[in-house]
């Protein structure tokens, strides 16, 4: 019997030598069939038979011994050979191609080591149509009530006991898929899932994604998914990612017509926003009014307030983690958009199918036309995108990535004008060590320059200018679905000009302000652990250590601010350090299946500052300075307590209380000059600052009717020696009381109405409680700071989006996006001001005659009734 | 067409910012201060120090205080200052004149506290020719920055001996600051209602040299007052003084020079 196995096998070796050619041939016709296959609670052979009916391949194999668990598998408009790869890993079979049928076999182990009581099921969970990873896609066991979610990469690693197992994969947005999985072995599972198809469901299927909410162990973290960005009535129908925070409770957003905002109380420049891990140092456009991040280019967006990942640090307040898409790897798309302020095109597509592919995306602005018309002194007015990815799989362990963002505004009027430019890049490689073993190596490039020209004519402009070079190392060990490890080093380069004037586009051989760079080491390790049934835990440190390099120098100042020594530092001399242990950990305690507690604490370091006295809404002299001898580094500690709660129809409510105090906080000496200011470091001022609030959000994000609703009651104080008398003051995000409402409805499968609506209490700011006359003019005196508060903001925004095509299965689908932002016209002032009178056309203005000026309270404010329309398609 | 021109009306009814007067309420107080307003220059004159109160409400006359016993001393002599009209917070040195570079110290007495500020003055460069432009068929002043050292430059208009003054108020007076700081909000600062005047008006000049505590307490009154509204606006708050607590305003010393123009384009 032996003999004639060997024999047959010897046959079998010379028949597939011999058909070699004709493999590859039957391969390439493989690579060319697109089928749709589906089997609910089938037989593997009944998925044979779908595929070889649809595709017109014979099998060749012995029924008995084919697996007759019960599966479910669904591929639509996908290649066979994925297919059959899907088989192939799922049921552990071999394909032997031979003429024009395919012999199927049972796998054979091959591994010899020493039997292992556990076996670890890994992949990649990806988009079926787009091949785009899903983030944070669950992965859970049923009988093992265990689970896992995807990384940043979508790679999953999940190793459990030897056995057979009902694996559900899903995902917000997607179909779930259920298979059986026998895990005799370690084996490789891809998983692709479906985009749900459109439908009028009223009733709504809820995944395990929310498991993830409950069950993790992450505190104060909010994914917002990219369709919510989408859907959200957009102001003049540019959809934007950082506006669509205000409705995430405990994100203050500045103003109208602003991409600043304010985290658990938190300074602005305390929020790291990285794209593909690139710092992006000034996220707006039009001074503030739109911001520079596409969703069209987005894949995921996740924010944390405070309690981040050890991986993830350098500001005290919270990092926005935005991850672009890879670009579609299955077929070529086109997308743009068209309205009034701007006009975007993509394009994606693979460059080798399943392998590699790329994305790149362009937007200009057209508003200098518009603006031209109030003001004929505006020379420049625009603002520009450009964002692309390429990646390329090379082999099942590496994958590689280069993403780039550059963006940039100009603002240019008669002789004067601002301008200021993001360039970000990022090299990545992720390398799968083994089945258990992930690694992300990331070199990343991010720089950020701010122009204000003084005289365009003889080009004097004044340039800060902000640069990070970083490399880093993620690890990921995944022990088992209960453990998982993370660590990783990085390396950190920076350099700061803190704005110098540069005449006839010359740098200065002497700066007059010093420039300065610095290095920065992190390590980090994490441990997500869960105790037992109820109990989980994630613990992790940060080591960070800071150190400044010449050539530079530094004042040294007396008590009294009086500059009493300058120390100079030549080229690479290292001083003035700062070693910080950032520890983190966040426990979760699952009360049953539909509710948990967390509580969290984290201290959180940041070594980079913003210097800027502006109470402007929009862009302005963006200072960047290092923490050094005269400032020292921000550090925070939040501890937070949340419940989270998976309601009917879908929905889950979190609700997380938190209180949060920050030291070395900066704010400024009464009219600071913080340009071209050698002494710049004198004007600061240093002290404590705390926070604390109730946040609650429901959200569903699934059915025909989505929505957000949040509620927030935050309070925000400073405490400063020398501002205010030594005063606690309200910081300019203490807005105790905030609403946010956003909700989406499919009417049909064509239309699609959306409406937001915020309310907050209006933003402190410093009255005048009396004035006093000189030479003509009427000063304001202050008593406490932020005595007062601007009226209480609402507003409501409503959309309707409409799909031209009837089919949905066009080539091209258009659609159409209606947009009203503040319906109801309400005034929500960005000043008040008290220096203008009223002309005799009702203009306010300045008085320039100061012997008999007459003047008046005044409020300005943005955007009342803005309507909008635009055009989308997308050519698939 | 029609479409095209609604949606360009409504392009820029959205763009428009708006502004309008308001009636706000706010806490006023009335802080217990005393308002110094003086310069003393290098003209022999009698120089004026005004003393009054704040005010609650804007463009309110301010309350004068009266009865203070003023004093400018430059270490060697002092002069005492007279209260002139009476009860008018208007008090008047004897003609002297002050000496660049000289430190003076303006010592007030009142209410049983002293307040104290000292300052010098700088020397002053010439002044630039005075520039004017028609604007709808009035005069409007050309106002442009010129020397190296800060300065700000007064401008008393009047026209009361022209057939054009039918009225009472034949004269206005434009003060142009000119500090040799940059500053976002000056850059961007709000837009001036234009001060226009008739033709064969009389216009005096008189340029004002600043010392750095005056170019200080200038630039931060300009933060609160003239450069404030504009789209980068800067944290609000009190403008310094050169006087002890309990006294704002400033007591400066100027060097001046000054001329006199008919304008008659």
């Amino acid at each position: 019997m032996l003999t004639l196995v060997k024999r047959s096998a010897k046959i079998l070796s010379f028949f597939f030598l011999l058909y070699t050619p004709a493999f590859f041939c039957f391969a390439q016709t493989l690579n060319d069939a697109i089928i749709s296959v589906e089997v609910k609670n089938g037989t593997v052979e009944e998925l044979l038979q779908q595929v070889s009916a649809k595709a017109n391949i014979r099998f060749s194999y012995n029924p008995r011994k084919l697996d007759q668990t019960k599966i479910t598998y669904r591929a639509v408009e996908k290649n066979v050979k994925e297919i059959l790869r899907d088989i192939s890993a799922t049921f552990k079979l071999d394909f032997q191609f031979l003429e024009n049928q395919v012999i199927v076999k049972q796998m054979k182990v091959a591994e010899k080591k020493p039997e292992s009581s556990t076996a670890t099921l890994s992949g990649t969970i990806t988009d079926s149509k787009t091949g785009e990873a899903l983030i944070g896609t669950t992965l859970f066991i049923k009988e093992l009530q265990a689970g896992t979610s995807a990384n940043a990469f979508g790679f999953y690693s999940l190793t459990v006991p030897k056995g057979r197992y009902e694996v559900t994969c899903s995902f917000v947005g997607y179909e779930s898929v259920t298979s059986t999985i026998d895990l005799a072995s370690s084996i490789n599972h891809n998983i692709t899932l479906m985009p749900s198809t459109p439908v009028l469901e009223e009733v709504v299927v809820t995944t395990n994604n929310s498991l993830d909410v409950i069950k993790g162990t992450k505190c104060s973290n909010v994914h917002v998914p990219v369709v919510t960005v989408e859907e959200r009535p957009a102001f003049m129908g540019e959809m934007d990612v950082i506006k669509s925070l205000e409705s995430v409770p405990g994100i203050k957003l500045h103003s109208d017509g602003s991409t600043f905002y304010y985290v658990r109380g938190g300074n602005r420049d305390q929020n790291l926003i990285l794209i593909d891990d690139a710092p992006i140092y000034n996220p707006s456009h039009i001074l503030g009014i739109f911001s520079t991040i596409v969703p069209d280019v987005v894949n995921d967006i996740n924010i944390y307030k405070g309690d981040m990942p050890a991986s993830l640090g350098g500001r005290i307040s919270s990092v926005l983690d935005v991850r672009t898409k890879k670009g579609n790897d299955q077929h070529f798309v086109m997308w743009g958009n068209t309205n009034i302020i701007s006009t975007k095109i993509g394009v994606e597509g693979p460059l080798r199918k399943n392998a590699s592919s790329y994305l790149l995306s362009a937007r200009v602005s057209k508003v200098k036309w518009f603006f031209q018309r109030a003001d004929d002194q505006i020379k420049k007015f625009n603002f520009h995108d450009l964002t692309g990815k390429i990646n390329a799989k090379w082999g099942n362990r590496n994958r590689f990535y280069f993403s780039f963002y550059s963006g940039a505004d100009y603002f240019i009027r008669a002789n004067k004008g601002i301008s200021w430019s993001n360039n970000a890049g990022t090299l990545r490689w992720n390398h799968l060590f083994n089945d258990k073993l992930f690694l992300n190596t990331t070199v990343c490039l991010s720089g950020y320059d701010y122009f204000l020209y003084t005289d365009i004519e003889k080009d004097i402009k004044w340039n800060s200018h902000i640069s990070n070079f970083n490399i880093k190392n993620d690890f990921s060990y995944f022990i088992n679905p209960d453990h998982e490890l993370t660590f990783g080093l990085s390396l950190n380069g920076y350099a700061f000009n803190p704005g110098n004037l540069q005449t006839n586009g010359k740098v200065p051989d002497k700066y007059a302000i010093s420039v300065r760079n610095s290095g920065e080491l992190i390590l980090y390790g994490n441990d997500e652990i869960k105790i037992n049934d109820k109990l989980g835990l994630n613990y992790g440190l940060r080591l960070t250590n800071w150190a400044n390099s010449g050539e530079a120098f530094e004042f040294i100042f007396d008590k009294n601010r009086n500059p009493i020594d300058t120390l100079y530092y030549e080229k690479g001399e290292k001083y003035k350090q700062f070693t910080n242990l950032e520890p983190r950990f966040t426990l979760n305690y699952v009360l049953n299946e539909n509710s948990s507690l967390k509580t969290s604490f984290s201290k959180n370091v940041q070594n980079i500052h913003l210097i800027t006295n502006s109470v402007s809404p929009f862009t302005s002299l963006e200072v960047w300075l290092p923490s050094s001898y005269n400032i020292k580094p921000q550090k925070s500690r939040q501890v937070t307590l949340g419940y989270y709660r998976n309601a009917r129809w879908g929905t889950s409510i979190s609700t997380e209380v938190y209180y949060k105090r920050m030291w070395n906080q900066i704010d400024y000496n009464p009219h600071a000059e913080t340009l071209l200011n050698p002494l710049l470091e004198r004007e600061l001022r240093f002290g404590k600052a705390n926070a604390y609030g109730l946040e609650v959000l429901a959200r569903k994000d699934q059915g025909r009717l989505r929505g957000w609703i949040g509620y927030t009651y935050s309070r925000a104080k400073r405490k400063f020696a020398d501002i205010n008398n030594g005063r606690t003051f309200n910081a300019f995000s203490d807005r105790p009381h905030e609403i946010n409402l956003l909700l989406s409805y499919d009417i049909s499968l064509r239309w699609n109405i959306g409406a937001n609506w915020v309310y907050y209490t209006g933003s402190p700011y410093s009255a005048p409680i009396s004035y006093y006359q000189f030479n003509g003019e009427e000063v304001p005196v202050y008593a406490q700071k932020n005595n007062a508060r601007l009226p209480d903001y609402h507003r409501l925004d409503l959309s309707a989006n409409f799909r031209l095509n009837k089919n949905p299965n066009n080539k091209i689908i258009h659609t159409l996006a209606f947009s009203i932002f503040n319906v109801y016209g309400r005034k929500n002032p960005l000043f008040i001001d008290y220096n203008k009178t009223e002309t005799s056309n009702g203009e306010l203005r300045i008085p320039q005659n100061v012997a008999d000026a007459d003047r008046v309270t005044s409020q300005f404010y943005l955007f009342r009734f803005a309507p909008s329309i635009s055009y989308n398609f997308k050519w698939l | 067409m029609r479409n095209i021109i609604f949606l360009s009306t409504v392009v820029l009814f959205t763009f428009t910012r708006c502004e309008e007067v308001i009636d706000a309420r706010t806490d006023v107080g009335n802080p217990d201060l005393i308002v110094v307003e003086g310069i003393i220059t290098n003209e022999r004159i009698n120089h004026k120090i005004k003393l009054t109160r704040p005010y609650q409400t804007q463009n309110e006359t301010p309350a004068r205080v009266s009865g203070a016993f003023v004093r400018i001393t430059n270490g060697t002599d002092t002069l005492t200052l007279t209260e002139s009209p009476a009860l008018s917070g208007e008090y008047y040195t004897p003609k002297v004149r002050a000496v660049t570079r000289q430190p003076y110290t303006l010592i007030i007495e009142t209410d049983g506290k002293q307040f104290l500020a000292t300052d010098s003055s700088e020397p002053v460069e010439p002044l630039s020719p005075l520039e004017v432009k028609k604007l709808n068929g009035e005069l409007t002043l050309v106002l442009n920055e010129s020397g190296t050292e800060a300065n700000f430059i007064d401008y008393n208009i009047n026209w009361k001996n022209t057939p054009a003054c039918t009225g009472d108020e034949c004269a206005g007076k434009v003060v142009f600051y000119d500090l040799k700081t940059i500053d976002v909000n000056e850059m961007y600062k709000p837009k001036e209602d234009k001060f226009t005047f008739p033709e064969r008006s009389v216009v005096i000049r008189k340029k004002y040299s600043v010392s750095p505590a005056f170019k200080a307490y200038l630039r931060a009154m300009m933060s609160e007052t003239r450069w404030r509204g504009g789209v980068f606006d800067v944290e609000r708050d009190n403008v310094p003084t050169n006087f002890n607590e309990g006294a704002t305003g400033f007591f400066a010393v100027s060097t001046v020079i000054s001329d006199t123009t008919v304008i008659n384009l």
